[in-house]
C-alpha cells in the first residue's frame, strides 16, 4: 500500500493464527513471495525471514530450544528473539520482522 | 532463491513428515552421558590391556585394538561438531575440542571443513574432505596406511599455527574465522610441546604406548571406516546416491555413535546419534544402503578399481 507521496506504508497484516503455531517450535509460514518463520518462543511470539543467513538453508526445519533456532545444515545459531547470531557459522544477524498478536492471530508488519 | 537442503528435500518428498522430523531432533544429555560412560569403560579397559601387556610381544596387538578406539575418538568430535551429542550446548564445544585433542584434528578448524563437507558432498573440486575413488588398488591400499592422512592433518596443523592458511583452506574458511583457526592450531601444538616437555623431563614413555603408537596403529582402522562414507558412490549432489549407509554390528554402532547410518545424518544433521536408528527406519528404502556393512562397501570399492563394476566416479564425468 502506497501513501500520497508515492511511499510504501507498512501495514499489520494477518500471518497465522496462534492456535496453528506448532506449539512451543518454530512454524513456516508463507506470505506472497516470503517464506518466514514464526517462533512460538518462552517470551512470545517473534517472526523473522525463514531463510538461513549463511547456507540459506529454511531455518523451520532446524532445532528451536524456546529462545535460539539452529541451522538444520550447518549448525550455526541465532537468537531468535532479536535474530542476533549466537554461533559460527553464521556471520549476519537474522531479518527480523515486526510482529504482534491480535485477537488470536499473530500479525507481521511488512 | 530456492535452495534443497536433503532435510527440505525428504519432507518434499513426503518421506518423513514435520512431526517426525520435530520428535528425531529432540535432545536430551541423558543418553549422551549413558554412551560416554560406557565409552570411558571401554577406553580403561584397552588401556589396562596395553598396560598388562606392556614387555610381551601382546603389547602391538592390545594397542592396534586400544587405538582402534582411541581413532574412534573421532566419531564423537565429528557429532560434537553437529551439537548433537549434548543438549546443553557448550558440552559439545567442551568434548569436541578434547577429542580434537586426543587425535589432533582441531575442532573449529574442523568444524569450518565439515560444514562445507555437507553443502557440497561428494562433488569433486568442492567437498573439502571428499576421498577419490583411488585409480587403483595400491593407491586404495597407500590411502589407508594413512600416511597421506596423516601427512596433511598433522602439516596442516603446523601451517596454520605459523600463520598460514591454504589456498585450499581459504574455500571454506570465511576471513573472519582465520585468527579463530590460527589461534587453535597454535594452542593445540603448545599442548602436544606440553606433553612432550613433560614425557622427557619425567622419563616417561606413557604418551607414546597409550596414545601415539595406538594411534597410528588404529588409524588405518578409521580410514577404512571414512572411505566406506562416501567412496565408490558417484560424485554428484543427489544425497539419495551420493552417501552410503552401513549396517553393523550393536559395538560397532556403539564405537561410532552410530555414524554407519551416514545417509541418514547427511539428509539430518541435526539429528542427535541415538535417534539415527529411528531415522533409518523412517527413510528405509530412500537412502543407500549397504548391507554388507564396511566389508561390504569395500568389496563394492575394489569391484570399481578392479574394474568388475563401472567406476561411480565416471557418472559425473557422464553428465548423469
Amino acid at each position: 500500500m502506497n501513501d500520497a507521496s508515492g511511499a510504501r506504508q507498512r501495514v499489520w497484516q494477518d500471518l497465522i493464527a496462534v492456535a496453528d503455531l506448532e506449539k512451543g517450535d518454530v512454524t513456516p509460514v508463507s506470505l506472497g513471495a516470503r517464506e518466514l518463520a514464526v517462533y512460538d518462543g518462552v517470551e512470545g511470539i517473534t517472526v523473522s525471514h525463514a531463510r538461513c543467513t549463511h547456507g540459506a538453508a529454511n531455518l523451520c526445519d532446524g532445532y528451536f530450544d524456546g529462545r535460539r533456532i539452529e541451522c538444520p545444515l550447518h549448525q550455526g545459531l541465532f537468537d531468535a528473539r532479536t535474530g542476533a547470531v549466537l554461533a559460527a557459522p553464521a556471520r549476519l544477524p537474522l531479518r527480523m520482522v515486526e510482529a504482534r498478536v491480535q485477537d488470536g492471530m499473530v500479525q507481521v508488519r511488512l | 532463491m530456492e535452495v534443497k537442503t536433503p532435510i527440505t528435500q525428504a519432507l518434499n518428498d513426503g518421506v518423513l513428515t514435520r512431526q517426525d522430523l520435530k520428535s528425531f531432533m529432540r535432545r536430551s544429555d541423558l543418553p549422551a552421558f549413558r554412551h560416554l560412560a560406557g565409552w570411558i569403560v571401554l577406553l580403561a579397559a584397552t588401556t589396562a590391556l596395553v598396560h598388562a601387556t606392556l614387555g610381551t610381544p601382546w603389547l602391538w596387538p592390545a594397542m592396534f585394538l586400544h587405538g582402534i578406539v582411541v581413532v574412534h575418538h573421532f566419531a564423537l568430535q565429528h557429532e560434537c561438531c553437529h551439537y548433537t551429542v549434548f543438549r546443553t550446548r557448550w558440552l559439545n564445544d567442551v568434548f569436541g575440542t578434547i577429542c580434537g585433542l586426543i587425535i589432533a584434528i582441531p575442532h573449529q578448524y574442523f568444524r569450518y571443513e565439515h560444514c562445507d563437507h555437507h553443502t557440497h558432498t561428494q562433488l569433486k573440486g568442492r567437498d573439502p574432505e571428499l576421498i577419490e575413488l583411488p585409480i587403483s588398488v595400491w593407491k586404495y591400499m597407500w590411502y589407508i596406511t594413512a600416511i597421506p592422512y596423516w601427512r596433511s592433518n598433522i602439516g596442516g596443523m603446523f601451517a596454520r599455527a605459523l600463520g598460514r592458511i591454504s589456498d585450499a583452506d581459504k574455500t571454506f574458511l570465511p576471513k573472519e574465522a582465520h585468527a579463530t583457526v590460527i589461534a587453535e592450531a597454535r594452542a593445540y601444538v603448545a599442548v602436544y610441546a606440553l606433553i612432550l616437555a613433560g614425557s622427557v623431563a619425567t622419563g616417561s614413555t606413557a604418551a607414546l604406548w597409550y596414545w601415539i603408537v595406538p594411534s597410528l596403529l588404529g588409524q588405518p582402522v578409521m580410514r577404512a571406516i571414512r572411505m566406506t562414507e562416501h567412496v565408490g558412490r558417484p560424485n554428484i549432489a543427489d544425497m539419495r546416491e551420493n552417501t552410503r549407509t552401513n549396517l553393523t554390528n550393536a559395538f560397532v554402532r556403539f564405537l561410532c555413535w552410530n555414524m554407519n547410518y551416514h545417509a541418514e545424518h547427511h539428509y539430518a544433521a541435526s539429528v542427535p546419534f541415538h535417534a539415527l536408528p529411528r531415522l533409518h527406519r523412517k527413510l528405509k528404502g530412500y537412502v543407500h544402503v549397504e548391507p554388507g556393512g564396511y566389508i561390504g562397501a569395500h568389496r563394492e570399492i575394489l569391484r570399481q578399481l578392479t574394474g568388475r563394476t563401472p567406476r561411480a566416479d565416471l557418472r559425473a564425468e557422464a553428465g548423469e
